[in-house]
């Protein structure tokens, strides 16, 4: 894994789709129609899988024709392409991921070669690693802070742009009252709650 | 082989199978308007099931009906399409076929005031439905089903009223119809031609490699042969793969939505037999060969199919007919009769126009030689273009479409009967407009003038036809004063997505950000 910095661990992963069909749609066509029924946000499987920042599931169909006079390639297969922003080590990611979402994950990638022998977290893990490709340049959106001090930190800021703003222009003595009742009520310390949950794009 | 690259099961089955020639005689043709966008989109994912792919038949049972649909600009805007989306189309399917009417030479007896009713509302037409079906019992099962699923929509989705049959005028569909004689479904049309027997061949269509020969781009090879035609590139009738430019063809955003889609051109073409048989019969009366002659001139094929270059007698095309139907005949019963088949199949396409220059056998502005040149357009001088199909290989159009009517009366240019023509292709502009506008109404690529397609051209009883002679003991022989054959009854302009981009568009994930 390319990483030069620590956080936050970025992944690739192309994984191979089967040639062919089930009788009536290939498996790639299969793939994407999985994956575009997928929820999103605090809905989508992903916000089951601890410290995910981002991620982002699509279909590689072929590489781009690049037009005259180059070359036509052509892939050998379809790819599912998986790629994520996420906190901590790649093992304890893919463990997790498999504990959390281990029903989402077989599905996402039955149709991918050699699937089938994935049986356990291990060799989630494994098969995730020969998939994987070096990440060099990605969309870093995230501190790399663990998950929940992030989402934290998103919710309390939220909170006290709207505190600021209806408390302008109080006393100081009536500020420092409403300031007290803000932080019994959105408790800073505690990562549990009240916060964003993991997906949640908006309040 | 179908080229692995090209997902058949993704593709619409009327792009890449001409029902007609597979078994599928009978069929109907249906438009619809949403009237909210969800009923619209809960309709459209029902009838997913029932859409026919490309995939090969040789895998499978053939089905005993096909179902494909096709939409209007206003068809997808209806379907709540992103502006962006929207605004990606070509112009000419935007604007839609009412609105290019001068461009297609849609004029007099062809004006858009003059078609079925069901296209005289602006903004009307939604969604195309074809069916296509090997009886009428299996026709009226599969529209029972449509039916069904229309029902769900409760009113907010409608099947539009308005094609005539010549006795009304508000028939809730088209019906179309191989011509049948004893019982069995003939190639031709109501003017007694064969039809459709060159069709386009391109990469990766899965269809029958022997159908390259005349149906491909021309090398400079021999034309009776293989060696002398290529597949055409894919992307000249499928969306997203690279068209004889060796580039990606344009196409609406996001690419998911154009993939493995392309567009049609559906056209209700009425057939004056009356007027057709008049004039052969008259003008036959002063050409050699009389009106058989005239007629088989005027197509570059004889009605029977034989075409006028490598048959340029009557005597020697009949012959030609008589063993090719007796071989089509034993090609189901034996490999040997297949063998012998499968070569007269090419005495019928095999061929260029490059030893008929002069157009002494197959005359310059004949109907073939407009509609398909053959490579012809280099006029024999050597290598004038890199490839001698330079100018014509990105006009080919797919040719989809059957009969429709009776000729009840044939002293009688009335009634209902003619031919629901569809060309397919990846631009509507540069292949079916082009040729129509410039080959058929038009004839100075042919060093015509301004001489049209005796069969279709949009003549308005002054137009001559020259038919060459080429040599001092055969004079040309010019048949003046061509009545308008063929008028325009109806017709539109239609994207046809492929099966990932009508689910996307019934589920609403069409995103072009």
């Amino acid at each position: 894994m390319a990483n030069l910095i620590s956080e936050p661990t970025p992944l690739t992963v192309l994984s191979p789709i089967k040639n062919g069909d089930d009788g009536s749609q290939t498996f790639a066509s299969l793939t994407r129609k999985y994956l575009q029924s997928l929820d999103i946000h605090e809905k989508s499987p992903m916000a089951k899988v601890p410290n995910t920042f981002l991620c982002r599931f699509f279909v590689l169909n072929d590489v781009f024709f690049e037009g005259s006079p180059g070359k036509v390639d052509h892939l050998k297969s379809k790819y599912l392409v998986f790629c994520c922003n996420f906190h901590g080590d790649l093992n304890t990611y893919l463990r997790e991921f498999w504990q959390n979402a281990q029903q989402e994950a077989q599905k996402i990638w039955r149709h991918c070669v050699a699937f089938e022998q994935v049986h356990d977290a291990e060799s989630f893990i494994d098969y995730i690693k020969k998939c994987e490709l070096n990440t060099t340049i990605y969309f870093n959106g995230s501190t790399g802070l663990p998950l929940d001090e992030q989402l934290k930190a998103l919710y309390l800021k939220q909170e006290f742009s709207q505190f600021a703003c209806e408390k302008q222009g109080l006393s100081a003595e009536a500020l420092f009252e409403a300031f007290q009742k803000f932080v019994e009520r959105t408790r800073p310390a505690d990562l549990t709650g009240p916060t964003w949950k993991p997906g949640q794009n908006t309040l | 082989m179908p080229d692995q690259h090209i997902d058949l099961n993704d593709i619409q089955g009327n792009i890449v199978k001409a029902y007609g020639r597979f078994g599928y005689p009978k069929a109907r043709y249906i438009f619809f308007q949403f009237h909210d966008v969800e009923a619209g989109r809960n309709f459209i994912r029902d009838l997913l099931p029932l859409i026919t792919t490309g995939r090969p038949w040789c895998k499978d049972q053939p089905p005993s009906a096909t179902t494909n649909i096709a939409f209007t600009y206003q068809g997808l805007k209806h379907l709540g399409l992103p502006t962006k989306t929207l605004h990606s189309f070509p112009e000419e399917f935007s604007m839609g076929m009412k609105a290019r009417a001068d461009i297609l030479g849609d004029d007099g007896e062809s004006s858009p005031t003059e078609w079925d009713p069901i296209w005289h509302h602006d903004k009307y037409i939604h969604m195309f439905m074809s069916i296509n079906a090997k009886s009428l019992e299996a026709l009226e099962e599969r529209y029972k089903k449509i039916q069904d699923l229309l029902k769900k929509s409760s009113g907010l989705v409608t099947q539009l009223r308005g094609h005539r049959d010549g006795q009304r005028d508000d028939l809730p569909y088209q019906e179309a119809s191989a011509i049948f004689v004893d019982g069995k479904p003939t190639p031709t049309e109501h003017f007694g031609y064969q039809d459709g027997i060159s069709d386009p061949y391109f990469k990766g269509s899965g269809g029958n490699p022997l159908n390259v020969v005349g149906g491909g781009k021309p090398t400079r090879g021999d034309p009776a042969t293989l060696q002398g035609w290529e597949p055409l590139e894919t992307g000249e009738f499928i969306l997203g793969y690279p068209d004889e430019t060796k580039e990606l063809p344009i196409a609406p955003v996001p690419t998911l939505l154009s993939f493995n889609g392309t567009f049609m051109v559906y056209r209700k073409l009425h057939e004056k037999v009356k007027t057709f048989h008049d004039y052969i019969n008259n003008v036959g009366k002063d050409f050699p060969g009389g009106p058989e002659a005239v007629a088989a001139k005027m197509a570059g094929r004889w009605r029977n199919g034989a075409p006028l270059v490598l048959f340029p007698t009557r005597e020697e095309a009949n012959a030609f007919a008589q063993e090719y139907e007796k071989a089509r005949e034993l090609a189901a019963t034996s490999a040997k009769g297949k063998k012998r088949y499968e070569e007269l199949r090419l005495k019928r396409t095999g061929f260029n126009f490059g030893n008929d220059l002069a157009g002494s056998r197959c005359p310059m502005g004949a109907h073939i030689r407009r509609a398909n040149p053959r490579g012809c357009l280099e006029f024999g001088i050597k290598d004038a273009f890199a490839t001698p199909g330079a100018l014509d290989n990105r006009r080919r159009i797919l040719r989809r479409g059957l009969p429709y009517g009776e000729v009840t009366n044939p002293l009688s240019d009335d009634g209902e009967h003619g031919v629901i023509f569809m060309a397919i292709g990846t631009s509507i502009e540069r292949q079916f407009e082009f040729v129509q506008q410039q080959w058929i109404n038009y004839g100075n690529d042919f060093k015509l003038s301004n001489q049209k397609d005796p069969l279709l051209g949009n003549h308005d009883g002054k137009d001559m036809f020259m038919i060459e002679g080429g040599s001092p003991d055969n004079p040309p022989f010019f048949c003046p004063e061509i009545p308008r054959f063929v008028t325009t009854r109806g017709g539109e302009y239609f994207f046809v997505p492929g099966l990932t981009a009508i689910r996307m568009i019934a589920d609403n994930l069409i995103d072009p950000t």
